[in-house]
């Protein structure tokens, strides 16, 4: 029993770090261009297929982990530049046009991917003894690599100067024009950055879960969820949340169902929104 | 002429057809589209309760499909499990939605913009798992299945919803009812604190409005609008099922509006209208139509960011002898 909650809980540690790294795609997102991105779980799905598309022509896993975050980069401009700056001024109609996207790559992936879900080998195989259970090599490397690409991203935020300019832009637009620093510019490398994060995600993802056109729905009020109990706009408290979330999940649905544990971290981003609507997390570090 | 007086006089034209449309229809074969006009009018109805929260009140609802959900399963349970006829069932559907949005609207109206949209998509989400669970009332994912109860008898004579145009008929009566009541609302004092909080929160206090108490009277008639359109569609559908209470639905009902022209009475009908006029044309035509449903909600929020009905009326303007 106790290892099989030790499992769960890892489960829930490398889903949650997975989790973490689209949630935070989102939260830049939120945090410097004020839009909603309905579309974010459709991006890491879309990961999930090219992953596997990649792996199917190339054979190679590494190539997917280099090139599908380039290819999501380059969806993020054109989308930023074509469905998003026009409307930027008015935030609900860019969460109808993340809609439309939605209904666009869900659609796209349907057309030519298929409507069957499909599975991608472990580059990985085999498994370790963790706590007196074996447990895939794979899932431990998919966390440890997506600990290192959210540490990536802290470090490129903290110590490069555009990072610091998405810092100043998120935090006081306003300023951050009068001191001559490219807005516009760098609203549109934030949603492609958080686009890449997203697909990024998707690629580390798909040799856990199932590789389906329908993933990003499922994904999306994780990802919220981690969101809004981290604090919007809050980055670490973002991804804490996510792992704590995912943690919770995890034990809870071991000790009862999925569904339950659904059930229980709704709740609980119920109870942060009306009592704690800052996040549970203000305060900390930003 | 003004751009209102040619507007109502559409609007007449438009009511005078959907009234005569079952008598029309057959004559040129085209009984078929009764159905899906039926269809349009009751997404048209949900659409318009996003409508009045987001257009009249300015808050962002993503969570409309809970209250539709419950309109539905008011409906099914009511019929299937207590055996309830056509008109005690209808009302429980509304009630049940009117009482989830009264509790639901006391935490909801506290928050404002994004943290509004986002606790009601919560407060859906966690009645979408419910629903799930809790398959012996609800069906889960199979839904709850029912055959619907007469709608009225008169001597010998009985109107059921099996005769098609009797169906279309009560779908329209209630359609057009709610609309009429809309119109009345927002022409009303209420109607008008509604667009004060909309326009200024921080002004509509000062000129002594209750703000929460008015949005979350607002939130109350939006999940009736919204509970009235589920139950239609039950008997419709004669099921309900726990699918339509997903997130996604509750967002179409946001994107129709938006497209059909948001704040206006008869866009959201126009955008749900379009979306399934689309959904059941196109689909015949080519399985991957959502390419183009979601190119076309781009590119209306793009170049018509006030909807179909706001570049209506915008081009009218511009005609000659056409006052604004």
């Amino acid at each position: 029993m106790l290892a099989n909650l030790a499992t769960l809980a890892l489960n829930g540690l490398a889903w949650g770090l997975i989790v973490a790294l689209i949630a935070l795609g989102l939260s830049i997102i939120f945090g410097l261009l004020d839009v909603i991105n309905v579309a974010h779980g459709d991006l890491f799905m879309v990961g999930g297929v090219l992953a596997w598309t990649a792996v199917e022509t190339t054979g190679s896993f590494a190539a997917a982990l280099v090139v599908v975050p380039l290819l999501g980069m380059a969806l993020g401009l054109a989308t930023e530049r074509f469905a998003i700056r026009p409307i930027l001024r008015n935030p609900a109609l860019t969460i109808v046009s993340t809609f439309g996207l939605s209904l666009i790559l869900q659609e796209a992936v349907r057309a030519t991917f298929g409507p069957a879900p499909r599975r991608l080998m472990a580059p990985l195989p085999g498994t370790l003894p963790v706590f007196g259970t074996n447990y895939e090599i794979y899932r431990l490397a998919a966390a440890v690599a997506a600990a290192l690409a959210l540490a990536a991203f802290f470090l490129f935020q903290q110590r490069t100067r555009f990072g610091t300019w998405m810092r100043a832009v998120r935090h006081d637009r306003e300023t951050a024009l009068t001191l001559g620093i490219p807005v516009a510019r760098v609203q549109l490398l934030t949603f492609a950055l958080g686009a890449a994060l997203a697909l990024l995600g998707g690629v580390i993802a798909a040799p856990i879960t199932t590789v389906d056109f329908r993933a990003g729905v499922e994904i999306l009020p994780a990802c919220f969820m981690a969101v809004v109990i981290g604090g919007l706009g809050n980055l670490p408290g973002t991804a804490a949340a996510a792992v704590l979330l995912a943690v919770t999940e995890g034990v809870v649905s071991g000790l009862s169902d999925p569904t339950a544990a659904r059930i229980t971290s709704l709740c609980l981003m119920s109870a942060v929104l009306l009592l704690r609507p800052q996040g549970l997390f203000a305060g900390a570090a930003r | 002429m003004s751009v209102t007086a040619i507007n109502r006089t559409l609007t007449a034209v438009l009511l005078a057809v959907l009234v005569a449309a079952p008598w029309v229809l057959p004559m040129f074969e085209a009984e078929f589209w009764l159905a899906i006009t039926a269809e349009m009018l009751i997404w048209g109805l949900f659409a318009a309760s996003a409508n009045l929260l987001f257009g009249h009140v300015g808050l962002l609802s993503f969570g409309q499909a809970l209250y539709f959900g419950f309109g539905m399963y008011g409906v099914a349970i009511g019929v299937d499990r207590f055996g309830l006829g056509f008109w005690p069932a209808l009302g429980l559907g509304i009630a049940a939605a009117v009482a989830m949005a009264a509790v639901a609207g006391v935490f909801a109206v506290r928050l404002t913009w994004h943290y509004f949209a986002i606790i009601t998509v919560v407060f859906s989400l966690i009645f979408y798992f419910l629903a799930l669970r809790l398959k012996p009332l609800t069906g889960g994912d199979d839904g709850l299945s029912f055959a619907p109860p007469p709608v009225a008898r008169f001597g010998d004579v009985t109107l059921s919803l099996g005769d098609e145009t009797v169906q279309y008929l009560v779908i329209l009566a209630f359609a057009v009812a709610a609309f009429a009541f809309q119109a009345r609302l927002y022409a009303s004092p209420l109607g008008r604190a509604f667009a004060a909080v909309r326009e200024s929160e921080r002004k509509a206090a000062l000129l002594g409005i209750d703000v929460l108490k008015v949005r979350w009277i607002a939130f109350v008639i939006a999940g009736g609008l919204a509970g009235l359109a589920g139950a239609l569609f039950a008997f419709y559908g004669r099921y309900a099922s726990a699918t339509y209470m997903y997130y996604v639905v509750s967002g179409e009902a946001v994107i129709w509006t938006i497209v059909g022209g948001t704040g206006t009475l008869l866009g959201p009908g126009i955008g749900a209208a379009l979306l399934t006029l689309v959904r059941e044309e196109l689909s015949t035509v080519w399985e991957h139509y959502l390419l183009v449903v979601g190119a076309v909600v781009i590119l209306t929020v793009v170049f018509a960011p006030r909807g179909i009905a706001g570049a209506w009326n915008a081009a009218l303007a511009r005609l000659p002898g056409v006052r604004s």
